[in-house]
């Protein structure tokens, strides 16, 4: 069990000795379930500090939001950040050190375990309190949710509630960390790409009548790119709307910038987009979910990204996120790499 | 003229529009979204809120302005598309969407009409649901102006009495469609208009989030240009853009030149939306930009609907749907920006 | 590409070749000098090296409207730049997968080997192509709307 306590006294510990900036942490949100980031300067603001069942955001996408900040300032605090992370989170921080974008010393991980049960789906909530509201969730000691609601609580087993990227999860606890609070054991994952098998047990034709009607929705929001970690170009590739212009930037560089794709939310476009975006991520993406928690249509993209991270696993045995020190994927190979596709 | 409608004459009644192209709220899965419907049947007015308002139909994400061709050395022959002015009807508008459409009026129209916004807009007619409950826990129109009965905007209201719609016409467009379908309607009794007010009285007591004292605000934020508020309030916001693609007052856009073909050129002008929120939004060619980070897109975004705005239109650009509070990543609550921005300094 | 196809003429897929410059490129000139037969479906594009086809590369051509894609390099230990075929490899592997995934038809996404001196063997892949791609008609899936 997570005692709420240790993660606040070490929080107060390194804010007030002046260890690091800030913790990027959870916190209860004034108007509804789903918890906040708050960012605490102050050693007294870490009561606001929470975790719970309900903590499922992914907050290593601020570290890539204070990398950006500290690159605009003339005399950067070079002092880390904290942050509370899950241990699909951590998976994510492993995967920004492996691709130097941030130094071991940047950061302090306040590492906390989800022991088994993972965090909760809003959806999935939503059909089991039948129009209750809910106001906290919380683990019991067997792993199973209390969610607490105005009539009295109810005990759900974790697996019935709990994200779909939880079922599979193979970093229950984090895999990085400077103090690791909560349960240390590996949860044993049987089939840990199951929710891939009854997509590819459709036919091609079904496939592409999914995603079809799945890519048409899209309305080019940006959502699930602005909120993955790993998403930290200054200038996405596919759509120029983060061109990253300098003193130095030439007229000819400016007009010579490829338009790969059409702004319209076409569905051309759009696979374009979202295909891309799931190469560039092969290798990287951890199988947070946050793409597909903010999509505004409730597009699943998580797909896209866990069939490219289990081809990487069966093809190349390349596991993302869990060693600070291998390479990244498409940035090396193995002689036995198959070759069976190519004439 | 207002009007009974009993449940079951409310699919005859459909069926009578048929030379209408009509748009209502479809459910896929979890998310309502206006879709034209092919059969009345497939109306169902039990829905909550739409992830995108109606506003979609009438100022589309893309539109194509005009086309080109070159065929030879001469200039291209440029031909303007305008939008088909195919009669619409968009059934189950909430008030607070209605509302944001009068306001979307006032950008598109004024000094200089646009076109393509008003060739759709007096080609619809909006037939309204009135709110009994919140459709969303976050609305707060009653905070703007607005109400859950409001009638800004529409053409047809109605209030749902249990086994019967209060239907009330508010122009010559409703009128028309109440006389399409004569028969099906009845006189209201005095006891209808009594349950209909009572009705309505209380969803404004539902309504649980209010902003006090909002007019405090627009003169609040005059002064608030350079405050490291933003800074405070922007620290979790992902620049995602989802607040103002959902906002139904929001009416930003983009407009691109795409090749069809280089040889023989061929092309077309595309207005699209475009999004205060995302990084590029303020670039100038120059390679400055006067919004470099997300605590001034934030308070761009806060200023342009409480404070320009209401300097130029004397109205909130917000109508407190609650779109932007339930579906932001990070649960910025633009209720919550707002009540820091008014009691700021004291 | 829009092609208005008459009742009596047959299908003519359009193939888009990333030809690496050392290698496949060479291979396909040297089936050209040697006056050899092959199917003209072929839109070359060379490229320094297989290694530097970005996956952009092909969704760009399958947007454009290319009814089968071709990425072709030198053979596994013979890159000029020693390695670049080899992250080739990998990565076009998991295009593969995706496209695969997604509901593309496989047979429209294909990779070789072909050396300088394989004029013979280029002809024959490409004429394979063809064959694979006819009966399956235009690609419409990922290609831009007129």
């Amino acid at each position: 069990m997570v005692n709420i306590e240790d993660l606040r006294n070490e929080a107060r510990r390194i804010l007030k000795e002046g260890k690091v900036k800030y913790v990027i942490g959870y916190a209860k949100n004034q108007n509804g379930l789903m918890p906040v980031p708050v960012f605490v300067k102050d050693p007294e603001d870490v009561e606001k500090l929470i975790w719970d069942p309900t903590c499922i955001h992914n907050l290593a996408k601020f570290l890539s939001d204070e990398k950006k900040r500290k690159s605009k300032e003339k005399k950067p605090d070079e002092r880390p950040v904290g942050i509370v992370v899950k241990g699909c989170d951590s998976r994510a921080i492993v995967v920004l050190l492996q691709e130097k974008y941030i130094n071991r010393d940047d950061v302090h991980i306040l590492g906390i375990s989800c022991e088994g049960s993972g965090v909760i789906d809003e959806k999935k909530l939503a059909k089991t309190l039948k129009g209750k509201k809910a106001e906290s969730v919380d683990l019991d000691e067997k792993g199973d949710f209390v969610v607490s609601t105005k009539d009295g609580k109810i005990k759900v087993p974790a697996e019935e509630l709990s994200a779909e990227r939880c079922l599979e999860c193979r970093a229950n606890y984090p895999v990085i960390y400077d103090i690791l609070l909560g349960d240390k054991t590996r949860k044993k994952v049987d089939a840990p790409f199951q929710s891939l098998d009854k997509m590819e047990s459709m036919t091609e034709e079904e496939r592409w009548a999914f995603w079809q009607e799945q890519i048409s929705k899209c309305i080019r929001c940006y959502a699930c790119r602005s909120v993955c970690p790993m998403c930290y170009c200054d200038e996405c590739v596919v759509d120029t709307i983060n061109f990253a212009v300098t003193a130095d930037t030439s007229a000819d560089e400016k007009a010579g910038r490829i338009k790969w794709i059409e702004k319209s939310p076409v569905p051309s476009e759009n696979f374009v987009y979202h295909l891309v975006r799931a190469i560039h991520l092969a290798g990287r993406c951890i199988d947070c979910a946050e793409c597909e928690r903010v999509c505004p249509l409730d597009i699943p993209l998580r797909f896209l990204n866990k069939k490219l991270e289990k081809e990487a696993k069966e093809l190349f045995g390349y596991d993302a996120g869990f060693d600070p020190d291998e390479p990244s994927l498409v940035s090396s190979f193995k002689d036995e790499d198959p070759e069976d596709f190519i004439r | 003229m207002d009007k009974i409608l009993s449940k079951k004459a409310f699919s005859q009644w459909v069926k009578m529009l048929q030379s209408f192209r009509i748009y209502a709220p479809l459910r896929d899965d979890d998310i309502w979204t206006y879709e034209v419907v092919k059969l009345p049947e497939h109306i169902d007015l039990d829905f909550l809120t739409t992830a995108l308002s109606p506003k979609k139909i009438i100022f589309p994400q893309k539109e194509v302005f005009l086309e080109f061709r070159k065929t030879n050395e001469d200039a291209p022959e440029i031909k303007e598309v305008l939008p088909e002015e195919d009669p619409t009807i968009i059934f189950g508008v909430r008030p607070c969407d209605a509302k944001a459409l009068t306001l979307t009026d006032k950008v598109f129209g004024g000094d200089f009409d646009d076109i393509y916004y008003w060739k759709r807009r007096n080609h619809t007619i909006l037939v309204g649901l009135a709110c009994n409950t919140p459709p969303s826990p976050n609305c707060f129109c009653l905070s703007v102006d607005g109400s859950p009965h409001s009638t800004d905007g529409l053409d047809i209201l109605m209030t749902d009495l249990g086994d019967r719609y209060y239907v009330e016409s508010l122009s010559k467009k409703g009128d028309e469609l109440l006389n399409l379908g004569k028969s099906l309607f009845t006189q209201p009794k005095s006891t209808d208009k009594k349950d209909k007010d009572k009705i309505q009285a209380e969803s404004r007591k539902k309504i649980k989030r209010q902003i006090k004292d909002l007019k405090k605000v627009p003169p609040k934020l005059m002064g608030m240009w350079g405050s490291p508020f933003w800074d405070e309030e922007a620290m979790s916001c992902l620049r995602c853009g989802i607040c103002t693609y959902m906002c139904p007052t929001c009416h930003c856009f983009d407009i691109n030149d795409e090749i069809l073909s280089r040889a023989p050129l061929k092309g077309r002008r595309v207005r699209t939306w475009d999004n205060c929120q995302f990084p590029d939004f303020t670039m100038h060619s120059s390679g400055h930009n006067p919004r470099p980070d997300k605590s001034s897109r934030l308070r761009q975004r806060i200023m342009h609907k409480f404070q320009y705005f209401v300097e130029c239109y004397q109205d909130y650009q917000c109508t407190g749907c609650g779109r932007c509070i339930s579906k932001c990543p990070v649960g910025i609550d633009i209720i919550e920006v707002l009540e820091k921005v008014r009691d700021y300094g004291s | 590409m829009p092609r208005r196809l008459k009742m009596a003429e047959e299908f003519e897929p359009r193939i888009v070749a990333f030809l690496c410059k050392w290698c496949s490129s060479a291979g396909s000139d040297l089936a050209g000098v040697s006056r050899m037969q092959y199917p003209p479906n072929v839109l070359p594009i060379t490229v320094m090296c297989s290694g530097s086809v970005s996956p952009l590369y092909i969704l760009d051509a399958f947007n454009k409207g290319a009814d089968g894609v071709l990425v072709s390099g030198c053979h596994p230990g013979d890159c000029h730049y020693i390695k670049g075929n080899y992250y080739a490899r990998r990565r076009i592997a998991l295009v593969k997968k995706l496209l695969e995934f997604i509901g593309l038809e496989p047979q429209r996404f294909q990779m070789s080997w072909v050396s300088a001196a394989e004029g013979t063997k280029y002809t024959k892949i490409i004429s394979d192509f063809v064959e694979d791609l006819k009966p399956l008609g235009p690609q419409t899936k990922l290609r831009r709307n007129q």
